[in-house]
C-alpha cells in the first residue's frame, strides 16, 4: 500500500490547466524529489496534498484511506514551503518547538528534541533569535526543523534549500537523506535543483506539461529518459540534441553527422527511415587525434571551465555546435583548432521527432525481428 | 595591455561617526585591463556590491580613488562616468516599453533612426526578449525585466559594463545558453566588464579573472584555475569549487626522512622525504600545527590505498559520484567521474597522495604549499 496515491489529479487556475490528470504513488519511507521547470505546478501539488485547496477532480489518498474532504490539520501531515511562515513574535527555538507543544508532549522531551534537530541543520547556535534576526537561509531551516522535530509520517518539502548558500547547501545534500532515513518520514521534496533531485531522491518524479513524465532511480532518469523533454532537465550541460535520418545501409543502421557516417547498434534498426532527434550527452563524447569508424569532423572552437570540468564548444561540418566535457585535469591545455569527435554508441539517445519519446533499441537485431514477427501473427 | 579600471586604496564605511558603522570595503585596490572581464565573487555582506556601486557612482567612496581610462572618476556624477549599467534597483523606466527603454539608452549617441533599431533588435535577439519588446516593464516577468535591463546596458558604448548579478533570476537552462553569448558579445567588441555574482559557476564561464572577496578585503585576484590550483588562503581554498576543499587540522611529526600529518581525532597521512618535495618541507618549516586540504576530485579511492572510512552518503549525479565519509569528525567528500558502489556505512579505502595536498598556516591562514610548490 502505497503512503501517498495520487490519481488523476487536475487543477485549473482562471483558464490556465496547471495540473492535467497527475498521477503518482509514493511508498512508505521512500524520498521522492519532485522535479520540473518552474511555473509547472509542483508547489500546487504540495498545496494540494496539504488541503489548502481542493482539486477540481482526481482522488489523494493518504496512508491507504482517500484524504479529500479532510482539512489540513487532519491530514497529519509535516510541511516547510518556501515562504517560512516562522512566527514572527516567537524565537527559533519557539518556533520550531510549536510543532510539539500543541501534542503536550513533556518540556524536557521537547527541548531535547528541539537542540537535536536544530545541530543536525546547523542552527543550534541561532535558536534564542527571532525570525527578522536570521538570514533567509537560517529562517529557511527553522521551517525545515518545525517539519522535522514532529517525526510526521508524511513530509512535504518545498525547495527548502533554496535560499541557502552554495557551501552549506552542499553539505546539507549530502546529510539530508540520512536524516531524513533516520525520521522515517515518506517525503515528497521539490526541487528546481537537478543535483538535488537526483541526490536526494530514491526516486525522482519529473513534471512536465501538468503530469509526472517519468519517475524512477535517478540514474535511469538520467540514463533512460522516457522522452526528450526529460533528458534536456538533467545534466551540466545539457545534452546536444541533433535532427538525424537514420538509413539502413548494407543491412545496418546509421546516421550522418557532421559529413560522417556513424554505425548505430544493431537494435536500432527499426528506426530506419524515421525522423529523430539524436540525443548525446556532453560527458560521452570524448576528443581523438585521428579520424576511425565512429567519429565526426570537428572544429575545437573554445574551452570554458565549469566547476572541475571543461566544456569544450565543437562545431561539426555544416556549423552545428556539439558541446563535449572533460573530466579532469590536463597537463596541457586543449589548443582550439581541427580535431575529431569519437560517438559513444552504447550511451547515444535517439529521440521521435514529433512526439518526442525515447526510441527503445531492442537488446539485439534479431530480437527485434522475432517481436516484429509476433505482433503481426496476432 | 594598459589598465582601464583602477581602485586604489578604496574604502567604504557606512554611519562612520555612528556608533554601528560598518567597514564595508577595506583599501581595496586592483586593476581592471581594457577588454578584460571580471568577476567580483563572494557571499552576501563580502563588500562585492558596496564595490559595484562605487564604481557605478551609486555610493560615495569614504577613502581611496577610482579611475577609468586615466580618468578619476570617484567624484563624478553616475551619468558622467561613461558607464553602462544593469542593476537590480535601476528599474526600467515604467511609461516607457521594453523598446523604448533600450533604444533610450541611445539617445545621447546621435545615432540614426535605423541604426538605432538595428540595435535594439540585435541585443534583443541577444537576451531572448524580442517578443515583448513592446510590452511595459510592469507587464513583464522579473526574469524578463532582468534581460530588459541588461540589453539597455549592452546596447551602449561605453568605456566600461558593470552589472549586478546580470542572471540571477533566470532560469537555469537560459542562463547556461545566456553566458555564452554575454561572453562572446564582451569578447568579440572588446568590452571592459566588470561584475558581481556570487555564483562561481556563473564568474567561471564569463570571467577571465575572479576578484574574490570576504569580510571587505579582497582575498585572491586570479583566474580561475589559479584559485583552484593555488589558492591564496583557507578562506579561498574552501569557497572556490564544487564541491569545495577537504580540509583539516594536522599536527606536524618529522621522523627519520619522514613527514606525518595527524589529524586531530583522526588518521594520519605520512609521507616519505621522496614524496613531498623539499620546498614542500621547507614550506613547513618548524610548525608543529598546520591545515592540510584536498580537493575532493582528487581523493583517491579504491585499494592500495592507505586508510578506511565509513561511507555517509553516496550519490550519483548521472556523471559523477560524491562520496562523503566520516574522518577526524568531519565529512570527507570524494567525487569520482566513474560510478562508485559503496553502501551507506560501509567501509571504503582511500588515500591523499603528496602532489594533492594543499597546506595552510593554522594561525594566519595563509597558503604555504601546493602539491610540489611552495605558495
Amino acid at each position: 500500500m502505497a503512503q501517498i496515491e495520487i490519481r488523476n489529479l487536475h487543477k485549473t487556475f482562471k483558464d490556465d490547466p496547471v495540473l492535467k490528470g497527475l498521477s503518482l504513488s509514493v511508498e512508505r519511507g521512500e524520498i521522492v524529489t519532485l522535479f520540473g521547470p518552474s511555473g509547472t505546478g509542483k508547489t500546487v501539488l504540495l498545496r494540494l496534498l496539504a488541503g489548502i485547496y481542493p482539486p477540481d477532480a482526481g482522488t489523494i489518498s493518504l496512508r491507504g484511506r482517500d484524504a479529500s474532504g479532510s482539512p489540513p490539520d487532519k491530514r497529519g501531515i509535516g510541511m516547510a514551503f518556501q515562504n517560512f511562515a516562522l512566527f514572527p513574535h516567537m524565537t527559533a527555538r519557539e518556533n520550531i518547538a510549536s510543532a510539539l507543544t500543541a501534542r503536550k508532549t513533556n518540556a524536557g522531551e521537547i527541548s531535547r528534541k528541539v537542540e537535536a534537530v536544530a545541530q543536525l541543520l546547523k542552527i543550534g547556535h541561532v535558536l534564542g533569535h527571532s525570525p527578522r534576526e536570521l538570514s533567509n537561509g537560517q529562517k529557511q531551516r527553522t521551517a525545515l526543523a518545525r517539519a522535522l522535530v514532529a517525526d510526521p509520517d508524511i513530509l512535504l518539502l518545498d525547495d527548502p534549500l533554496r535560499n541557502v548558500d552554495a557551501k552549506l547547501r552542499y553539505e546539507m545534500r549530502l546529510e539530508l537523506p540520512a536524516l531524513l532515513k533516520r525520521v522515517g518520514s515518506t517525503v515528497l521534496y521539490v526541487t528546481q535543483d537537478f543535483k538535488e533531485a537526483m541526490a536526494l531522491g530514491d526516486r525522482v518524479a519529473v513534471l512536465l506539461d501538468g503530469q509526472i513524465a517519468q519517475c524512477d532511480t535517478p540514474a535511469r532518469i538520467y540514463a533512460e529518459p522516457v522522452n526528450v523533454g526529460v533528458a534536456r532537465l538533467f545534466g551540466d550541460p545539457t545534452l546536444n540534441l541533433i535532427g538525424v535520418a537514420p538509413q539502413l545501409v548494407d543491412g545496418a543502421p546509421e546516421i550522418r553527422l557532421g559529413g560522417s557516417r556513424i554505425r548505430l547498434p544493431a537494435g536500432y534498426s527499426t528506426a530506419a527511415g524515421g525522423r529523430y532527434l539524436l540525443g548525446l550527452r556532453p560527458e560521452t563524447l570524448r576528443l581523438v587525434e585521428a579520424p576511425a569508424p565512429g567519429t565526426v569532423a570537428v572544429e575545437l572552437v573554445a574551452v570554458t571551465p565549469l566547476n572541475e570540468k571543461s566544456v569544450l564548444l565543437l562545431t561539426m561540418q555544416g556549423g552545428e555546435e556539439l558541446l563535449a566535457s572533460e573530466a579532469g585535469d590536463r597537463d596541457e591545455p586543449r589548443r582550439t583548432g581541427p580535431a575529431h569527435v569519437a560517438i559513444d554508441r552504447d550511451a547515444l539517445l535517439l529521440f521521435e521527432r514529433e512526439s518526442g519519446r525515447r526510441f527503445i533499441p531492442a537488446e539485439n537485431g534479431e530480437v527485434a525481428h522475432e517481436r516484429i514477427a509476433i505482433t503481426s501473427h496476432r | 595591455m594598459s589598465a582601464s579600471l583602477s581602485l586604489r586604496t578604496v574604502d567604504k564605511i557606512y554611519h562612520p561617526r555612528g556608533r554601528s558603522a560598518v567597514h564595508a570595503v577595506k583599501a581595496l585596490s586592483m586593476d581592471v585591463e581594457r577588454g578584460e572581464i571580471v568577476a567580483l565573487l563572494g557571499s552576501s555582506g563580502c563588500g562585492k556590491t558596496s564595490t559595484l556601486r562605487m564604481v557605478a557612482g551609486f555610493e560615495a567612496v569614504s577613502a581611496g580613488e577610482i579611475s577609468l581610462a586615466n580618468r578619476r572618476i570617484e567624484r563624478l556624477a553616475p551619468a558622467a562616468r561613461n558607464v553602462a549599467m544593469a542593476f537590480e534597483g535601476y528599474s526600467l523606466y515604467p511609461p516607457l516599453t521594453v523598446r523604448e527603454n533600450i533604444a533610450f539608452a541611445l539617445k545621447r549617441g546621435r545615432l540614426s533612426a535605423s541604426e538605432v533599431s538595428r540595435r535594439v533588435q540585435e541585443v534583443a535577439a541577444l537576451v531572448e526578449i524580442e517578443p515583448i519588446l513592446d510590452r511595459y516593464p510592469n507587464a513583464i516577468s522579473g526574469g524578463q525585466q532582468q534581460r530588459a535591463s541588461l540589453a539597455r546596458a549592452l546596447v551602449r558604448d561605453a568605456a566600461l559594463y558593470v552589472l549586478d548579478e546580470p542572471m540571477g533570476q533566470l532560469e537555469p537552462q537560459l542562463r547556461a545558453v545566456l553566458r555564452g553569448r554575454l561572453k562572446r558579445l564582451l569578447k568579440d567588441r572588446a568590452m571592459t566588464s566588470i561584475f558581481v555574482t556570487h555564483d562561481q559557476t556563473e564568474a567561471n564561464a564569463l570571467a577571465d579573472r575572479i576578484a574574490v572577496m570576504e569580510g571587505g578585503v579582497l582575498q585572491q585576484f586570479a583566474p580561475q584555475h589559479v584559485l583552484k590550483e593555488k589558492p591564496a588562503n583557507l578562506y579561498v581554498a574552501t569557497f572556490i569549487g564544487e564541491p569545495p576543499m577537504n580540509v583539516f587540522d594536522a599536527s606536524v611529526v618529522r621522523d627519520a626522512g619522514r613527514t606525518t600529518f595527524e589529524l586531530d581525532n583522526g588518521p594520519s597521512f605520512g609521507f616519505g622525504d621522496n614524496e613531498l618535495a623539499p620546498e614542500v618541507r621547507q614550506a613547513i618549516g618548524n610548525r608543529r600545527k598546520v591545515v592540510i586540504g584536498v580537493r575532493p576530485h582528487r581523493v583517491a579511492l579504491g585499494n592500495g590505498s592507505a586508510e578506511t572510512a565509513r561511507v555517509i552518503s553516496n550519490q550519483w549525479l548521472g556523471d559523477q559520484s560524491h562520496i562523503a565519509m566520516a574522518v577526524a569528525g568531519k565529512l570527507l567528500v570524494a567525487v569520482s567521474h566513474a560510478r562508485v558502489r559503496a553502501a551507506i556505512g560501509e567501509s571504503v579505502p582511500y588515500g591523499v597522495r603528496a602532489q594533492d595536498l594543499h597546506i595552510f598556516d593554522s594561525d594566519t591562514t595563509v597558503a604555504l604549499a601546493h602539491g610540489a610548490r611552495a605558495a
